[in-house]
């Protein structure tokens, strides 16, 4: 080419034509965007918060996808514990003890026969005043749409004993009603949640914040502050929730001050986050618990001794300070200690690799070829371990434990799965460990967790665990009562599980709050789904 | 005409065997329809459903039925009443899920194909124009980049200048123009550096030619050359890899979407797969097929314009 500048002009020619397409390709979409806009999906609730002050709103990052408001098909704990909209008619105190919430009081009559005191001071946020009828009709929608809750509650007739009592009976005699109707999908809707054919339409309920929007299309929520709140001031005047489901963007989301508050970031960044200027980094304990079930039906895994082992060759201190980042803690029980009803004697195994020895050698398992995994009889201890990735907790803390157990010659085979592939496995048997991590307060009351995870039929028992004496001593303490009576009952049960190892416990969950330093007076609730949003949160900047 | 008729029918065909397949492959899949559904919505992904739990949602959505009965009666309410069922998961119709999730996803895709297409072209001529010299060494190897490094990561670097550092432009979220231009990029490095390389391959090509040779012997610019001659002839297969570039695009980009919080249909399809929410797997895998298809046929129809000795029929 004779003429050295051509290529440099044809260059800038082509960058004209480019910042000429891209400019009115931007210009085409955005008015896709403000037609979008109008046409847009937006329930709004009519109510107009635009006059409240930019400085107490609050932008919450939500680690779930928001896509549902509706409480009667999943959208419960988001509406309830998160944007604060509804409230259930039990409360729970720290230690998982009951307290007072929509209802003051209730008492069992006779063994199948409750009786529920509402508060007399309550409004919906419609202006309507909550009464037994409206209490009635969400039971009775709650029932129809959920059957798990309704096969928790076993609810046989409502009756409305006068404007602000209610009478419920059970079809069985059952305790722990109470504790149910703390679980945020009981929470109370009013009757102008649905519309005329009864579809539910928006949630109007009775809490701190009200309802406002609900973007479909970008999926942000927005709640205002309820004036009349039966329980007092409201710290926030609004607060926007959205969805940010991938850890990371949430961490930089908070970073770049586009969030003042959201939850779980990457456990590993949350020191480093914590230490940033007007950042604060909380990490609490939630109820849940990571558990290593063990398929008692698979050979070495039925000696008591082999579990006891395992138990003792697992490090779950290094676990929870180096896997978790201390969002999380070892774990004795299934219950967290601070749980009103668990048994406080125990304390988690700690690592000891010498006794793990003494009981593997004891049983027969000897590295007799020197290729560090032990044998008995010419068969090798080698098991597989399944475990899924929806929860960031689970891969690495798999990877460690089954590092440990190398160390103690017991050979582990990891595979992270999909859910549906797991339950196909756990359905025909073919599994030897499976770690996961499971709810352990739904309901406030150890029953719920006892009976499905150790009981000889549970319908979690997957291990295939039968202990007579642990059967007993469940199905006397569910008929008990009386509360000190029945703890203790279940806390025998405790122990006996403790010995005998059939799922071991790894961790208790944690949950890690990343806030700004202006966001004051948040109260973690221990007993909340994933984190609860407490009215009294403000903003002071 | 006959040749429209035909293509359309065998689009018609496609459509009806992509679904089909879809349909048996995710019966197949392990794990149960109706106790997945149940764990997505009610009960939590670690609880176990009771047998009468599953009974009683398996008889409401028919899924005790044989297969191929569910199956014809899917196709029949769908082509009859272009009614495509209703969510199992999100309790709404299929099609205001899609009329919700598409725009996002069109949106995105022809943001970052336009980007795509114009940084590709303009490299691929640039670097073709400098063959062998430093610059086209330097920009071969970017592109070697572009198209080994992993979405996720790029995305994430993005954030960290362009939101953290510069403060430019919003971390995640979607609705404004700003919101797009992170995921549009960081989508749009795959498709930049195939497209900058068929560009270049063909572009030198054609310049090998002897009509080239005469036009620069005419004294033509070479500016006039490239635009007038050269680029037209160039084009085939670079419309070829842009169309299967976009169809990609419009599958949806499951991993983009979920760093930057973006609406689209990727991730109601892998949500929908992982619940076994069948109405809407179906219903998305229909509207990708559709689209991939529409693009693929425009591609033939750029092909006769740009090349009048095709001809379809």
């Amino acid at each position: 080419m004779k003429n050295k500048n051509s290529p440099l002009f044809i260059i800038l020619i082509i960058l004209l034509t480019c910042s000429f397409l891209l400019a009115s390709g931007c210009s085409s979409t955005e008015e896709n965007d403000t037609k979008e806009a109008v046409s847009g999906t937006e329930i709004t609730s009519g109510s107009d918060a635009k006059g409240s002050s930019e400085a107490s709103t609050l932008v919450l990052g939500e680690m779930w996808e928001i896509d549902s408001i509706n409480t009667l098909a999943g959208g419960g704990t988001l509406i309830c514990e998160k944007a604060a909209i509804t409230e259930t008619l039990v409360g729970a105190n720290d230690d998982f003890s009951l307290k007072p919430g929509l209802a003051n009081s209730w008492e069992q009559l006779d063994e199948n026969t409750w009786e529920f005191k509402l508060r007399d001071d309550v409004s919906f946020h419609d202006g309507s005043k909550m009464t037994v009828k409206e209490v009635k009709l969400t039971l009775e929608k709650i029932i129809e749409a959920n059957p798990k809750v309704a096969s928790m509650l076993k609810i046989d007739t409502i009756e409305e004993v006068d404007e602000y009592t209610l009478k419920i009976k059970t079809k069985e005699i059952n305790p722990i009603l109470p504790g149910i109707l703390h679980y945020p999908d009981t929470a109370i809707l009013s009757p102008s949640s649905f519309d005329g054919s009864g579809e539910f339409v928006k949630p109007i309920g009775t809490g701190p914040y009200k309802f406002e929007s609900f973007d479909e299309r970008t999926r942000i929520l927005t709640v205002v502050r309820n004036e009349n709140w039966w329980g007092g001031k409201v710290g926030l005047a609004k607060m926007v929730l959205k969805g940010i489901p991938d850890p990371n963007t949430r961490a930089m989301s908070i970073e770049n001050g586009e969030v003042d508050f959201t939850v779980d970031v990457p456990y590993s960044e949350t020191d480093r986050i914590g230490a940033l200027d007007g950042i604060i980094v909380e990490k609490y304990k939630t109820p849940r618990v990571y558990k290593l079930d063990v398929n008692l039906k698979h050979d070495p895994l039925g000696d008591l001794r082999v579990r006891q082992a395992m138990s003792y060759a697992i490090d779950r201190h290094d676990i929870a300070e180096h896997v978790l980042y201390n969002v999380g803690e070892a774990a004795a029980g299934p219950f967290l200690p601070t749980m009103v009803w668990a048994n406080k004697s125990l304390s988690p195994y700690t690592r000891d690799l010498e006794k793990a020895n003494e009981l593997l050698t004891a049983a027969g398992w000897v590295d007799t070829d020197g290729d560090g995994i032990r044998d008995k009889g010419g068969k090798p201890l080698k098991l597989n371990m399944m475990t899924y990735s929806a929860r960031p907790g689970l891969p690495p803390m798999a990877e460690a434990i089954t590092a440990q157990l190398k160390e103690a010659g017991i050979g582990v085979e990891l595979e992270i799965m999909e859910v549906g592939s797991i339950n196909d496995r756990r359905k025909k048997g073919d599994w030897n460990l499976y770690l996961a991590a499971y709810n352990i307060a739904m309901v406030p009351d150890p029953e719920y967790i006892l009976t499905n995870w150790y009981m000889t039929d549970g319908s979690d028992n997957q291990p295939g665990y039968s202990n007579p004496k642990v059967d007993s001593l469940i199905t006397e303490a569910r008929k008990i009562t009386d509360l000190k009576e029945r703890y203790k009952k279940f806390s025998d049960v405790e122990a006996i599980v403790y010995e005998e190892q059939p799922m071991i416990i790894i961790a208790y969950y944690g949950c890690a709050i990343v806030k700004k330093d202006y966001v004051k007076g948040y109260v973690f609730d221990p007993t909340a789904h994933d984190y609860r949003i407490n009215a009294g949160m403000y903003i002071e900047k | 005409m006959k040749y429209f008729l035909k293509k359309a029918g065998f689009m018609a065909f496609t459509v009806f065997a992509v679904c089909a397949l879809t349909f048996f492959l995710m019966n197949v899949i392990p794990g149960g329809t109706a106790e997945l559904i149940l764990k997505h919505t009610l009960i939590g992904l670690e609880e176990s459903a009771t047998e009468e739990q599953l009974i009683q949602f398996s008889s409401r959505y028919n899924l005790d039925d044989p297969l191929y009965l569910q199956f014809f009666s899917w196709v029949k309410e769908a082509v009859l009443r272009g009614d495509m069922g209703t969510s199992y998961v999100y309790k709404k119709p299929v099609i205001y899920l899609l009329a919700l999730r598409l725009p996002a996803t069109v949106q995105l895709a022809g943001a970052s194909m336009a980007l795509a297409i114009v940084v590709g072209v303009s490299l691929g001529i640039y670097s073709a124009l400098q063959e062998n010299r430093i610059s086209d060494h330097i920009l071969r190897i970017i592109t070697l980049f572009g198209v080994s490094m992993p979405g996720f990561w790029v995305a994430l670097i993005l954030i960290l200048i362009f939101s953290l550092k510069l403060k430019l432009v919003p971390v995640s979220g979607y609705g404004n123009l700003e919101n797009m231009l992170l995921p549009a990029a960081a989508l749009s490095l795959h498709s930049i550096a195939s497209i900058m390389r068929v560009t270049r391959t063909s572009m030198l090509e054609t310049l090998g030619q002897e009509y080239i040779r005469f036009a620069k012997a005419k004294g033509l610019p070479v500016w006039k050359i490239i635009s007038r001659h050269a680029l037209k002839n160039a084009m085939l297969p670079v419309i070829t890899v842009i169309g299967f570039q976009t169809g990609s695009l419009l599958g949806g980009a499951v991993v983009i979407e979920k760093i930057f919080a973006w609406p689209g249909i990727g991730g109601l399809l892998v949500d929908s797969i992982s619940a076994r929410d069948l109405p809407v797997v179906q219903g998305c895998v229909l509207a990708i097929v559709t689209m991939y298809l529409l693009v693929h046929f425009l591609v033939d129809m750029l092909y006769t314009h740009l090349d009048p000795r095709i001809r379809y029929g």
